[in-house]
Order: C-alpha cells, then structure tokens, then sequence
C-alpha cells in the first residue's frame, strides 16, 4: 500500500486530567471519502483539531505524507494542504460573504487561481452567489454551512476536514450538503468526514472508523458498517 | 463673534482629534484581544519624549540622563513619525511581556490588564528615573520653517493646533481604509472575531496581532509628539490624564468601533472646548458628565453595537 496522506498512529490527546483520545490509529489515502463516527463527546472533534493543531498530542503521531506534523502552528497545517471546516460554522459573521471566501484564500497569491475557485464555490453553492455582498452573520443555517465548506475549499486543500456538517440543519439541506461533498470527492478531493449522522455520512463515504469513548471500537468500508448489527442498533436506528 | 466661534471650533477639534487618535490605538488592540492596554498611556507620554529628544533637546538635571542630548537634531517633521516608530517598538515589547505569556499559557484575558497597568507603572517611573519629574517643552522652533499662527476664515489660529488636526485626520482615514478595505484589515478583523477560526485559514492571529499592538503604539507615539509640541510636556505622568480621556472617548464611541473611536474624541474635544476659559478647571467635569449622561441613554456607546449572544 503506498505511504497515506493522513495517519494516526497510537494518538493520545489529553484535556487536563481527562483523556479525549486513547492511542487511536487512522489512515487516509489520497483521494478517500472516510468517515468517522460517533456519538457526542466520543472525541469526533478532538481529533480533527489534533490533526489541525489546534490541541497538542498527549502521544502518538501526526503523519502527513509520512512525516510527522506534531507541533507545527495551526496556520501552518494550512499551508501543508490541510483545511478543517470547524464544527458549528464559524463564519465570521461580521464580514461579507465573498469576504469570508476571500479570507479562506489568505495563504494563496495566484489571484487568478482565487478568481476562477470563487466562480467555482458560487457553482457548487448558487445561494452564495446571491448573497455575496451579505454580512455573513445575516444568512440561515443551512446557508452558513455552505459558506464554511466552501471557505476551507478556498485554501484548495489536499485533505479537506469537516466537523459535523449536518448539524442543526433540515433534512432537504442535509441531502443538498452531502450532495455537494460528493460531487466533491467524484473530483478526486480527499476528504475525513465527521458525523453524529451516520446514515447521511455512510452514503457518500468510502470508509468509516467509529470512535467510541475515545477509543476505535470498529472499522471497515462504508458499505460493510452500513449492513453490521452493531452500527445498525447504536446510530443508525430501525 | 465668527471668529470666536472658528477658534473654539479649531481648538475642539484639533484636541478631540488627538483623543482619537488616542483612542484608536486602544480600539485596535481592545479589537483583537477584548481587554484594555492599560500601558498605552504611557507609550504616549514616551512618544512624547522622544520626539523632544529627536530634534535636538537636551534632558534636565534631575535624572541618571541628567544632560543627555543626543548628537544630532532633525527636522520635527523627522522626528515625529521616527518616534512614533520608536513607541511602536516599544508597545511591541509590551505585548511580548505583559500580553503574550498570559495568552500562551490560556489565562484569563481580564488579567492583561493588571499586568499592562504594571507594565504602563514601570515606564512611567523608568521615565522619571531617566530624565526626571520637570515639564519640558518642544520648542516651537522646530515648526520655524512656519509662521506661528495664520488667518484662516477670519480668525488667527495657531499652526500647531491645524497640523494636530491635519496629521490627525489623515492618519484616521488611512488607518479606516486600511481596516475594511485591504487583504490584511480583513485579516485582522477575522482575529477579532473569532482568533481560532482566523488559524484555520491560515492567518498568523499571533502576528496580527503584534500588527495591532504595533500600530496602536504608532498611533500613540504621535499623539504624544503633536501634544508634546502644542502644549509641552508635563511630566512623566503627563500621559495619564489623556489615557483616561481615550478611554472615555473609547467608551462614549462604542468599545471596538473604529468611526465610535473617532466620533468619540471629536465630540468630547469639542464638549471641553464650550468650557470658558474662566472654567477651564471644570473642563473634564464636562467631559466625564457628558460620557455619563450618554452611557445612560446608550450603554453600548453611540456607535457600538450590542453584542449578540450566539445561538
């Protein structure tokens, strides 16, 4: 097997004296869909800010084309190729929309590049097109959503991480987010998904991990964990 | 009578511009970090100083620098932006001291501002060590290149108090375009916002924000040079009162907004300017009673805006 994008070997992350993350191992291959799943306080999120630097690793490593990341500034993870779409959205409210993708740019200076990718997200997202000169904090939930994927897509990313993209959000918007991931990921962009909503995540991924209690209780192809018992019993309902 | 009122126009807004100025710089860094840089008054009055050094004065005899000069002088218009630069390193300083090891260490933010006081306590009395408690004042030589006073709509104003506003002005409107119209005000105002989510499109929050701390001690630096010129320096504590009025401009605008910065300092400016001169003791009465009476009506000050809770 070639050397994966993404890998996780024996990650531990600590928050003072509670242990989020117990030496868990994860890979991403280039151009995969993985999921990872999990019920709230599992430590879904814990580990994309890892990954994203945003926490410091207890122990274990942080392997981006095989060499280790621990330590490096959160910005700088940017730089490798590594956008992390943050749990709740997290547009800055107080700026226009086409300013928020702009300010997802800020590393780039190939501005024609920037031009030809806001062209692109408008695509992906026609509802952001129309609000462009909007104040960001002005638009719906499903709206925002949309602008922070497109935001972390603006970086134009190796890996794109997003934290719970479903959240809070109708099901006809659910279905329409998904939708765009997987156009997205037809084009070949790697991507580590996590869901609360394991059904939508399942769907679209290649593969999935479940994390449980800061630990990986199972793993598997996407098409396997949406037929296992256990899967079926604890997230994906009757 | 026009004459009177040009005059007590001039006098207002050339003193309220500086309070902007002033209150700018604590806007900038209050922006990023949410707390008050209690040390800003005292980069002021240092801005002050060195702009008095920079075009030739010679310190008294009462400090360790008792006698120093330095062994050249320049122009004022040299030795302004050239302290202010020299205060700008110096509220760099400050934040790597008083603001950094508090943020590294995930501390309260409301604890920078016991330690920027602390910090603002040791200039100031590292000021008095240095060259002493005595008044010194630039002379107005150093404008000699421009004639005193001039006729300006039929009143004989002061140059000194046209530069203020004048360099003043021009600094506001640079410093506001460059907030919401260029790539890096953009940048700033996301770390403002939210510091992480700025991270994680990949903007430094770390240097923008010595961006912030460095313009601001800019902003002060020549605040105090253009007082220092109009009405001498009064000691090293000379930058305390003018701190306390920034923050009252800062408060009276809306704490974080840049036009409430500015807006602020023109209108209390010109609040202390309405005093008679036979009053003039009761000057920040008005002021502060002016900043009571709005903060009644308008708790978010006049241009703030109430922060909403998030969802």
């Amino acid at each position: 097997m070639n050397t994966p994008l993404l890998a996780l070997e024996q990650l531990t992350v600590r928050y003072g004296g509670i242990t989020a993350l117990r030496t868990i191992s994860l890979q991403v291959q280039s151009g995969e869909l993985v999921a990872l799943l999990g019920a709230n306080g599992a430590g879904k999120s814990t580990t994309l800010r890892a990954i994203s630097q945003l926490v410091p690793a207890a122990s274990g490593s942080i392997r981006w084309h095989g060499g280790t990341i621990n330590g490096l500034a959160p910005e700088r993870t940017v730089k490798l190729g590594i956008s992390h779409c943050p749990e709740g959205r997290r547009v800055l409210a107080r700026q226009s929309v086409v300013d928020n993708l702009e300010l997802g740019a800020w590393l780039r200076r190939d501005q024609a590049g920037v031009r030809s990718d806001l062209e692109r997200c408008y695509g992906l997202f026609p509802r952001l097109a129309e609000r462009r000169e909007q104040l960001a904090g002005s638009l719906s939930g499903g709206e925002q959503q949309m602008l922070a994927i497109a935001r972390s897509l603006m970086a134009r990313p190796t890996l794109l991480m997003l934290d719970e993209p479903s959240l809070g959000l109708a099901p006809k918007l659910v279905a329409e987010v998904m939708e765009a991931l997987q156009a997205l990921h037809r084009d070949g962009l790697t991507m580590l998904l996590v869901e609360q909503n394991a059904n939508a995540a399942l769907a679209i991924a290649d593969r999935a991990y479940v994390l449980v209690s800061g630990s990986i209780e199972q793993q598997g192809s996407a098409a396997a964990l949406r037929h296992d018992e256990r899967i079926k019993a604890a997230y994906l309902g009757p | 009578m026009t004459t009177d009122l040009t005059q007590l126009l001039l006098n207002g807004l050339s003193i309220g511009a500086v309070y902007a100025l002033f209150a700018l710089g604590y806007t900038l860094v209050f922006s990023v970090l949410g707390v008050i840089n209690f040390a800003h008054g005292a980069v002021f009055t240092l801005g002050a100083y060195f702009t008095f050094l920079l075009i030739g004065g010679s310190v008294g005899a009462n400090g360790l620098l008792a006698g120093f000069q330095l062994p050249f002088a320049m122009p004022f218009w040299w030795a302004l932006p050239l302290a202010g630069m020299a205060a700008a390193a110096v509220a760099l300083v400050i934040e790597r001291i008083a603001f950094r090891p508090l943020r590294d260490r995930g501390a309260d933010p409301l604890l920078a501002l016991i330690t920027s006081l602390g910090a603002g306590v040791v200039l100031v009395n590292l000021i008095q060590l240095l060259v002493g408690a005595e008044s010194y004042a630039i002379p107005t030589t150093a404008l000699a290149d421009l004639p005193p006073a001039i006729k300006l709509l039929g009143a004989q104003v002061r140059t000194v108090q046209l530069l203020l506003l004048l360099v003043a002005a021009v600094l506001l409107v640079i410093l506001s375009l460059w907030i919401d119209g260029s790539r890096s005000g953009k940048a700033l105002r996301a770390v403002a916002e939210d510091p992480t989510t700025a991270q994680l499109l990949g903007i430094p929050s770390a240097r923008m924000i010595q961006i912030a701390f460095g313009l601001s001690g800019f902003l002060a630096g020549i605040a105090g040079g253009l007082v220092g010129l109009s009405v001498s320096i009064a000691g090293p504590y000379f930058g305390i009162g003018y701190g306390l009025k920034g923050l009252g401009v800062l408060v009276l605008g809306g704490l974080g907004s840049v036009p409430g910065a500015v807006l602020g300092g023109l209108i209390i400016g010109l609040a202390e300017a309405c005093v008679p001169a036979e009053l003039s003791g009761y000057r920040d009465v008005v002021a502060y009673g002016f900043l009571f009476v709005v903060l009644l009506v308008r708790p978010q000050g006049l241009l703030g805006r109430v922060m909403p809770t998030k969802v």
